[in-house]
């Protein structure tokens, strides 16, 4: 069988971090190639050297055989290499054919040739056995999985040879990944090779034919067959030691912090209770989308909770109120700093402050007194640079970071809610900021933490509570929790019953 | 130690935001100094005198008074289109509630108090019907500047009945004093504006309320999160805009005598564009009052110079968009697009 693409010995790095340590990879002609690995083990930095989003620091991408030139995206759909991202890059007000002819739509000088588009795209999706989804209707009326088909038709518009998917079923449900399975199979019946990325190991004996395991920027297994062990999958997605790069593990106080009380808004919160008690670092784990954020949106007072009682020292917090809860000494550090937790055009100290202001403000703020308070904190944290005017746009996801904790450590709050907390942030300042966590759960703070990095919630943790469709399935002692044991209550029965049975 | 990020090494050219602010702030600084100096030198009989300056001024404070307001309104992201209309309004407003006799102060309360009312209209419809800034505002555009016609059938109200003497000579805290009266040779409603202006600043850089202001501009999301009020921020502005688009009305009907329902017409943008050259981003989230008070000041130049140089109003209409466009296209140098 014909290569499609290979990769050889690919490394990418950016400054203090080698995203890419020495890749290989090798698609073949008809296959479905599944890549696995844990969150930041370097797959988005892969698919987007070979997209030509990402330029590598070096190694070869050849592409049927030729070497692909770095950079250039748009000139990838032409050469036969078509990107689907998990967040659907469709505009919704247009129509179906007008999305699968986005930028290449076929013209009778100088007007669009709609009756030819309408056809081809009926025929596209045809081909891709879904003929019933009306080339008129706009995009934004179908429904996910619909949408997905119509991206997969806009790349075949460009005689796609190499389709990359990336979590192509994490907004599906499981019908719809049927049918998401049956147009890959047509696609690879016509010869086409497609790198299917998962979190799902199930999905991978479902549909996949061999699997390449990231970890930590390099491949842990290269082209093995899709009937290899669930078992030996896990352990190349995550054998690694890292040294001390966890502070010492707490126990925690059975002084109650913060107490929630069947919280619900559906569909993603559908009754949840948790205590976090002063001294502790809960984790809240499980698969994105599984309601971990929009619990964290609803105690904090982001979103009006459709039921629920939630209570600091005690004391019921009023719902939907953030300023409320800021006040009773809650605090938050959302999913995306620089588009919840920053304003990037201000300086470090305005940023620390924001949240605190009262403390420099009698009628008018003490300017000087605030900017000195804010170096304290950001120095007490080892922001790189301290410099209290500099401005946070400036600044590393890691260093931004800790201005966002900088500013609760300021407004000395009780409880602290931190939402993927490390997401972009490289391992030096990743033990930085376990330590800082570690230092304030220590003097008596709550910590309730959403990641998705197992391997981080289970080095930290207290304990562990595992979300799956809006609800707590499983609580897990830090001490004895295994990334495994995790991963197993994260992936829902229904979709894997084999897998449930097989780790265990 | 970490590394710095890619961002940190591709993003040097634009490098601190606040320095940057400043700069331009001297740069237009240093465009008065020149327009006043070309003046003088092509108009040195009557542009660099006492009376000419007074007049420059006087009628600034108007649109500057405006300026202020719409400085706060454009720091939150947001914009009003109304202010023209609801000075004149608010003028009309007034004029219909004095009769024989009454004080200078029912008018210059009443004016200022439909003014505030409006803008709390607009407020609402933003913040709490969550109409966009520019449709509710364009909406109230329309809305004030009918009823500055419909409340006294299309007729000006002459205010020169008012207990206040004369435009020569009025006596201290009448209305036409507001217009005409001076404190030691400096025109009473110059002082209104440059209280006002320091007001503003004070405000917007020295206080919490300020801080939130610009916060909401800046990331209504992140501001939410910090627990900012961010939909009480939004329409206290709108507020405020009203309330100052009532001391304006004030000065302009003062200086003029009278309110006319046809005043005021597009002083919204000429605000706009003094709060745009001056260097506040219509996106939000950077705003200067310094900034502001010169841009009033190189419109007010300008236009007195052109109207000198005898070219007529059409001229300085295309000049004032040039102006405007030029000011943009320098600020882009320093932003993202």
């Amino acid at each position: 069988m014909k290569r499609v693409l290979e990769i050889r010995n690919l490394v990418k790095e950016f400054p203090g971090v080698k995203a890419l340590q020495g890749v290989d990879l090798d698609v073949l002609e008809a296959e479905v190639h599944c890549l696995l690995g844990a969150n930041g083990a370097g797959k988005s930095t892969l698919i987007k050297c070979v997209s030509g989003v990402l330029e590598p620091t070096s190694g070869e991408i050849l592409f049927q055989g030729e070497p692909l030139p770095p950079g250039d995206p748009a000139g990838r759909l032409k050469r036969g290499i078509a990107t689907i991202y998990q967040e659907l890059d469709l505009v919704p007000d247009l129509s179906v054919a007008e999305s699968v002819f986005l930028a290449h739509e076929p013209r009778r000088w100088p007007l669009l040739d709609l009756d030819k588009m309408y056809r081809e795209s009926a025929a596209l999706l045809a081909r891709l056995g879904h003929e019933s989804i009306p080339v008129r209707a706009k995009v934004g009326q179908l429904r996910p999985a619909a949408q997905q088909i119509v991206s997969i038709a806009r790349a075949l518009s460009g005689n796609v040879r190499l389709l990359i998917m990336d979590e192509p079923s994490a907004i599906l449900d499981e019908g719809e990944i049927k049918t998401l399975f049956e147009v890959v199979r047509r696609l690879t019946a016509e010869g086409v090779g497609v790198i299917y990325i998962s979190h799902r190991l199930d999905e991978i004996r479902r549909i996949g034919d061999r699997v390449t395991v990231l970890a930590d920027g390099r491949t842990t297994g290269t082209g093995l067959p899709a009937t290899t062990p669930t078992d030996q999958l896990v352990q190349l997605m995550v054998g690694r030691k890292v040294e001390q790069l966890y502070p010492e593990r707490l126990v925690g106080t059975d002084r109650v912090l913060l107490e929630v009380r069947d919280a619900r808004r559906l569909p993603a919160v559908r009754g949840v209770s948790l205590k976090v008690h002063a001294g502790e670092i809960v984790g809240l784990g499980g698969l994105v989308g599984s309601g971990r954020t929009e619990l964290l949106r609803l105690v904090y007072g982001l979103d009006q909770p459709e039921a629920g009682e939630f209570l600091v020292e005690g004391k019921l917090l009023r719902s939907n109120r953030p300023g409320h809860a800021i006040r009773r000494g809650l605090g938050l550090a959302p999913e995306d700093r620089k588009s919840q937790a920053l304003v990037l055009d201000w300086s470090e100290t305005k940023n620390v402050t924001i949240a605190d202001l009262n403390r420099f403000s009698r009628v008018l703020l003490d300017v000087r007194n605030e900017r000195a308070t804010a170096h304290e904190q950001l120095r007490s944290l080892n922001t790189v640079p301290d410099d209290p005017d500099r401005v946070v746009r400036l600044l590393s996801g890691g260093n931004q970071q800790k201005v966002v904790l900088a500013r609760w450590l300021l407004h000395q709050c009780r409880v602290l809610l931190l939402d993927e907390p490390t997401r972009g942030v490289d391992i030096a300042t990743k033990a930085e900021i376990y330590r800082i966590i570690s230092d304030l759960a220590k003097s008596g703070l709550g910590v309730l933490v959403v990641s998705s990095e197992l391997e981080e919630l289970v080095g930290i943790c207290t304990r562990i509570l595992v979300m799956r469709d809006g609800e707590i399935v499983a609580e897990l002692d830090g001490k004895d929790a295994t990334e495994h044991e995790l991963l197993r209550h994260a992936v829902a029965p229904s979709d894997a019953p084999e897998l449930a049975e097989e780790v265990v | 130690m970490t590394t710095p990020a890619p961002a940190e090494q591709a993003a040097p050219a634009f490098s601190d935001r606040l320095k940057g602010l400043r700069i331009q702030e001297y740069g237009l600084a240093a465009v008065v100094v020149l327009l006043f100096v070309a003046g003088s030198i092509l108009k040195p009989e009557t542009f660099p005198t006492l009376d000419n300056v007074r007049n420059m001024l006087t009628q600034a404070s108007v649109v500057g008074v405006l300026a202020i307001g719409m400085t706060f309104v454009i720091a939150t992201a947001g914009i009003d289109l109304s202010v023209g209309s609801i000075v004149a309004a608010a003028g009309v407003f007034g004029g219909i509630l004095i009769g024989d006799g009454t004080s200078s102060l029912v008018f210059i309360l009443g004016a200022i108090a439909f003014a505030t009312f409006l803008g709390t209209v607009n407020a609402t419809a933003v913040a709490y019907a969550r109409i966009v800034p520019f449709i509710a505002t364009l909406a109230m555009f329309s809305i004030a500047r009918g009823l500055a016609l419909l409340l006294n059938d299309k007729l000006p109200v002459s205010l020169l009945d008012l207990n206040g003497g004369s435009f020569g000579d009025p006596r201290p805290f009448s209305l036409l004093w507001f217009g005409n009266g001076r404190i030691f040779g400096i025109p009473v409603s110059v002082y209104v504006f440059v209280a006002i202006t320091i007001a503003g600043w004070i405000v917007l850089n020295r206080t919490r309320y300020g801080r939130y202001v610009v916060a909401v501009g800046g990331n209504r999301e992140a501001a939410r999160i910090a627990g900012v009020p961010v939909r009480r921020i939004i329409f206290s502005v709108y507020v405020l805009s009203g309330l100052l688009a009532g001391v304006a009305t004030v000065l302009l009907c003062a200086r003029l005598g009278s309110a006319s329902p046809v005043s005021g017409n597009l002083y919204e943008l000429d605000a706009i564009g003094a709060v745009v050259i001056g260097g506040t981003s219509l996106a939000g989230g950077r705003a200067t009052i310094v900034g502001t008070f010169l841009g009033v000041l190189t419109f007010a130049l300008i236009f007195s110079l052109m109207t000198q140089l005898n070219l007529s109003t059409e001229v300085q209409q295309v000049t004032k968009g040039l102006i405007v466009l030029g000011a943009v296209l320098l600020q882009r140098s320093d932003s993202r697009y």
